[in-house]
């Protein structure tokens, strides 16, 4: 995949919820595509649509309608998957959260190693590779410390570790940093923004969060289900 | 990466504090299933120790374990000259409880050997010897707890442990203890002094009111010891048994025996059978039912802890999900934790069971094909308890991570 590939690429995207007069159009037609090491954020008030969206990239709820190319392959055609979700999960997507949700029976290295592992690399590679990427992050000497034992922006950077280290097309990050103070959520993002770049990983950031908006390529505002690709990233 | 290994690793203490408590609880079914067959060796050990080939008892009773029996000393003559018959032996049985000098009660069942026919060598002597004169020996089973050379008084007369058994109870869990038939029967009549002339007097008061009371010589005799009266005999025994001489054919004598209208005749087997079907059927349906609940209640037991296990991960279950985790991951992680739960809590009941049961009253017999049933019913309940969070498990929602 060149980098004239989109790293995700949506065509008419639509998801409705109920029937008839309880019908409610959560999405309509939504298309973009997002390119490799592309940082996009995601805007829009409560209840504008932005969780189905996520969802549906996400490969947790189908849309009705519309095709989706993830890393360069088809994984919802017409509505209806074509491929293995937990497969296209494992391999090519990345999450964030707005909590860090490592998992608390494992330890800061074992969160990250974990999605290597569920693929199939080899413990030995799985570390090595889990090392490197958390040095990156400046968490390498937290490896063996539980989730409890580490800081909520420590915790937050090794979320963004385990959501990158399988080097995914697309990491779909939520409220990355409303958690976090004003200083460490600018610097969760800047790190954000600089593994994804150096992974080649397309971004999207659902956020509230204005401040940090000069640290992203491009602007999505999505509003009643309508999705705005040409949001100037000043905004 | 093993999940269940560190799920659990990162909770020991509480997984463990579990797992121990389902321990005791399996203990307890391993308990019960030896004590059954506990209670099955206890009761057979007796006849089976005496070893013989056919029990004469009383006509149309099922002595002399499962039932009173009583037939004349003079049976043993009877049976002497049967053809195919090479030893016979009388039985007596009867049980004792005295109290210690320490006042430690003393219970057993005194049971009687045909001296001189029968001196005990074919009981499984551990320490000591079989009996060696016509009085005042006994051997008696270790779980008596009572050391070689022991004395105690028994009736009139002292006796003194001349040789230790091993495992030989009677069918009620009582040690046996074995004295000469003479010994044993003196022990069982024995009564006071004043008890004795009360009877005589009463006996020659009969005689006197009787016809034959007008020879006063017979009122004279009538009120003396029983022993020289010849007509009164002696005291009756409970069985008869017999061994048949090599060759011969069982259900020959058997068929011989049984043409005589007083008695009853039965096998070995049928012994067992009758002891079986009598006196351990109802303990042993008893203890059947109570395992059973057991094995019920720690199924439900597991379910729930099981259950809990999952529904305290189920975020972590949920996200497991949204990485992308292939469902049998997590499916075997609930059930490596089922199983590893059931194997420690298994291994915990088989050390207790093996320093605890020693310390039971009764006896607790465990084999290994015991150990193997119960792993079987272990493994059983712990797929089945896996059930219940594995539908958890599939249950839970990737979405609810994305929704914080």
């Amino acid at each position: 995949m060149n980098s004239k590939t989109p790293a995700v690429s949506a065509t008419s995207l639509s998801r409705h919820y109920g029937e008839g007069n309880t019908l409610v159009l959560a999405l309509k037609e939504a298309s973009f595509e997002i390119f490799p090491g592309e940082v996009v954020a995601l805007l829009g008030p409560s209840g504008s649509g932005k969780s189905t969206l996520l969802t549906i990239l996400g490969l947790i709820n189908p849309p009705n309608t519309g095709t989706l190319r993830i890393g360069g392959e088809d994984v919802i055609r017409d509505g209806a998957a074509v491929r293995d979700a937990n497969l296209i999960r494992r391999r090519r997507l990345g999450f964030v959260f707005q909590r860090s949700n490592l998992i608390p029976f494992l330890t800061a290295e074992e969160n990250v190693r974990l999605v290597l592992e569920l693929d199939g690399v080899s413990r030995r590679e799985a570390t090595r590779r889990s090392r490197e990427i958390m040095a990156t992050l400046g968490v390498a000497d937290r490896g063996d410390h539980m989730p409890t034992q580490l800081s909520g922006g420590q915790q937050q950077r090794v979320a963004i570790a385990r959501a990158l280290v399988h080097n995914p097309s697309l990491l779909l990050a939520d409220e990355p940093t409303a958690s976090l103070d004003k200083e460490l959520g600018r610097r969760v993002m800047e790190l954000l923004r600089e593994a994804a770049s150096e992974r080649g990983a397309a971004v999207l950031i659902v956020t509230h969060d204005h401040r940090a908006l000069d640290l992203v390529h491009r602007v999505f505002e999505i509003e009643d289900g309508i999705l705005s690709t040409d949001v100037p990233a000043a905004t | 990466m093993i999940l269940s290994i560190r799920d659990i690793r990162h909770d020991y203490g509480r997984f463990l504090l579990t797992a121990a408590g389902l321990g005791l609880l399996l203990t307890v079914v391993l308990a019960m299933t030896g004590i059954y067959n506990g209670i099955i060796k206890d009761a057979t050990a007796l006849p089976d120790a005496l070893g013989a080939d056919l029990w004469i008892v009383q006509r149309d009773t099922r002595g002399p374990f499962a039932e009173l029996s009583r037939v004349p000393r003079g049976l043993e003559e009877r049976a002497r000259a049967v053809p195919g018959v090479a030893k016979v032996r009388s039985y007596v049985s009867h049980t004792i409880q005295r109290e210690l000098p320490n006042g430690k009660p003393l219970r057993f069942t005194a049971v009687g050997l045909s001296w001189p026919d029968d001196l005990g060598e074919g009981l499984p002597l551990v320490e000591g010897r079989p009996l060696a004169q016509p009085h005042f020996e006994f051997l008696v089973d270790r779980s008596l707890g009572l050391p070689l050379g022991a004395r105690i008084r028994l009736g009139r007369d002292e006796y003194t442990v001349v040789g230790i058994t091993d495992g030989l109870l009677a069918s009620g869990g009582d040690p046996a203890a074995f004295f000469t038939m003479a010994d044993a029967q003196k022990i069982q009549n024995d009564v006071s002094n004043e008890a004795l002339r009360l009877d005589r007097e009463a006996r020659a008061a009969r005689v006197q009111a009787s016809a034959v009371g007008r020879d006063p010589e017979m009122v004279r005799f009538s009120g003396k010891s029983s022993q020289l009266i010849p007509a009164l005999g002696p005291a009756p025994v409970s069985a008869v048994m017999l061994n048949l001489a090599p060759g011969a054919r069982l259900d020959m004598v058997r068929a011989r025996l049984e043409t005589w209208k007083d008695i009853t005749v039965y096998s070995q087997a049928e012994e067992h059978d009758l002891i079986l079907g009598g006196v351990v059927e109802k303990t042993r349906r008893q203890i059947g039912l109570f395992r059973a609940l057991l094995v019920v209640i720690s199924a439900i037991l597991m379910g729930l802890i099981i259950y809990t296990m999952t529904v305290d991960k189920i975020h972590s279950i949920a996200l497991l999900k949204l990485l992308g985790a292939p469902i049998k991951v997590i499916l075997g992680m609930i059930l490596e934790e089922a199983l590893l739960l059931g194997g420690i809590a298994y291994l915990l009941a088989l050390i207790i069971g093996n320093y605890a049961f020693e310390m039971f009253p009764r006896r607790v017999v465990v084999e290994n094909e015991h150990r193997l049933a119960l792993l079987g019913i272990v493994a059983a309940i712990s797929f089945a308890a896996s059930v219940f969070g594995m539908k958890k498990a599939l249950a839970a929602d990737p979405n609810e991570v994305l929704a914080g």
